[in-house]
């Protein structure tokens, strides 16, 4: 019952892994899937969210905190979508919207530049020169984004468990290391990973259902008991205890909800 | 596959693991050790020799650039001669950083993880958490500040290596199972072209081990046996550059 992530950058075959990888292990594959999710459930417009979680924000949207409520929502989504286990994420970020749930093998497939050349320029028809290009421009967009929201580097490898790379190494043999590591006990869902599985699926929802009137709120949970932490002035925290009920009525798996005005998030909260 | 090349950002996990692969396998085990050797060959000071591998040069400590550079190619010439031997685990000779083109010589970078790398550290040196981790964080920006004045890559960039496992979730005795799985992989097998490559470093990093005994600003390079090396020969007018090649 495992959950496995998959990133990689353009062109890098991470999902011909990631396919590779489903099937063998017959796991169901996700990917766009989580953004259909999050557009059906909170009413954004996919495009909207796909551009949240591809590019970096911009100096207003910094402000404005929209990219933050789209992540929220899927995250949230995505959660939902991978907390029963046996499944493949070959999507964005999903090493770094799944960290907490400890067993999520977090895997980057790296390609030799030249490869990812070729490939973008026998797919998109163009000269070598703009495949460089492209591809450049998307790496540099995935750092900036992954820099700006959560403060790291995609291409640190010390955010994967395992770090494939696919020039000496082929398709077929880094889908054996996926399946095997896959395996290993650290990776099996036990009953503790499928409960603090369960809470992030609770402290997103929350956060989700918060966001957008809030930006600043982080959220814990912990055998269903839900911490809200909130940088936010006194009328602020006013309002959203005005809201508490409605999240409590709404969200499955809430044993408890309490507020904590002022106080520094722990590191794992969403 | 003939060579598997260890390397990691806690040397305690990488010797462990490297010994363990080899074990595993029933290679030959090429680490440090092997130093002792390197110095009654080439008649040099095994301390500095040891010294050299660890830190950059420095006056302060006696160790001029230009002799740093020459043990360098010493240790250099002396590893890839014995890997052309073949069915070898290499450690903590830096290998990963001049081993390059080979394509039977598969490069593996272990991470030890905040937990249990620490963890090891405080074990081995019997010191306290806080300050095993500051002791591991200024050894990656040592070895970080090495790799690049000695090889001119930053051995933190993962990129650089074929497989990267981190240790955090990952149970040792798995890692090893992972990387000695690769030893069937076709493409980490020995072939006439990648022996021939290796060949070309092992005679390259020899010339050059002989030349920085008396030259500097040299680079020398192997290609089907023809040596070429590169230097630059300052005037105070002009800078000239000699190729000279010759044919073993």
């Amino acid at each position: 019952m495992s959950i496995i992530t998959i990133s990689r950058g353009s062109s890098s075959m991470g999902k011909a892994v990631a396919e590779q990888v489903a099937q063998k292990l017959n796991y169901q594959l996700i990917s766009r899937e989580v953004l259909l999710d999050a557009s059906n459930r909170f009413n954004v417009p996919e495009i909207k969210l796909e551009k949240a979680i591809h590019d970096a924000p911009r100096i207003l949207e910094k402000y404005r905190h929209s990219k933050q409520s789209y992540i929220a929502y899927f995250r949230s989504s995505l959660v939902e979508r991978v907390i029963g286990g046996n499944v493949v994420y070959h999507g964005l970020a999903g090493h770094l919207l799944l960290k907490g749930i400890p067993h999520v093998l977090k895997v980057r497939i790296n390609a030799d530049m030249e490869r990812r050349v070729a490939i973008v320029m026998k797919r998109d028809k163009i000269p070598a020169p703009d495949a460089r290009a492209r591809i450049l421009e998307d790496d540099k967009q995935r750092r900036k984004w992954t820099q700006s929201l959560y403060d790291q580097d995609p291409w640190d490898t010390s955010l994967y468990d395992l770090t494939i790379c696919i020039d000496k190494l082929s398709v077929e043999n880094a889908v054996d290391y996926i399946c095997l590591a896959a395996g290993t006990e650290e990776f099996k869902s036990s009953e503790k990973n499928v409960r603090k599985a369960k809470d992030m699926s609770v402290a997103c929802r929350v956060k989700a259902s918060l966001v957008e009137e809030f930006p600043n709120i982080s959220v814990t949970c912990d055998y269903g008991n839900v911490l809200i932490y909130m940088k936010g002035r006194d009328h602020m925290i006013g309002k959203l205890s005005k809201k508490l009920n409605n999240i409590r009525e709404n969200i499955s798996g809430i044993h408890h909800l309490e507020t904590h005005a002022g106080v520094e998030p722990p590191p794992d909260a969403v | 596959m003939s060579i598997f090349i260890i390397s990691s950002d806690a040397r305690e996990i990488e010797e462990n693991i490297a010994e363990k692969v080899a074990e595993a396998m029933g290679y030959t085990f090429l680490n440090r050790g092997t130093l002792a050797a390197v110095a009654a060959k080439y008649q040099i000071d095994a301390g500095k020799l040891s010294e050299a591998i660890e830190t950059t040069p420095s006056l302060f400590k006696k160790l001029p650039a230009r002799q740093w550079r020459y043990y360098l190619a010493c240790v250099e010439a002396d590893v890839l001669e014995n890997l052309m031997a073949d069915n070898i685990v290499c450690q903590g000779l830096a290998a990963h950083l001049y081993v390059t083109g080979v394509s039977h010589a598969m490069k593996v970078r272990v991470l030890s993880g905040n937990r249990r790398g620490i963890q090891a550290i405080v074990e081995k040196r019997g010191i306290s958490l806080q300050k095993a981790e500051k002791w591991l964080a200024t050894e990656l920006l040592q070895r970080k500040k090495w790799s690049l004045a000695a090889y001119n890559y930053d051995e933190t960039d993962l990129t650089r290596y074929d497989l990267v496992i981190n240790l955090d979730q990952i149970d040792p005795a798995e890692a090893v199972k992972t990387i000695t799985g690769a030893a069937e992989y076709r493409k980490f097998q020995v072939m006439t072209y990648s022996m021939k490559c290796l060949s070309d470093l092992a005679l390259a990093a020899k010339v050059n081990s002989a030349l920085l005994q008396s030259m500097e600003d040299i680079r020398v390079q192997a290609r089907d046996g023809s040596v070429v090396v590169l230097t630059t020969i300052s005037n105070s007018f002009s800078s000239i550059r000699a190729t000279a090649s010759f044919g073993f």
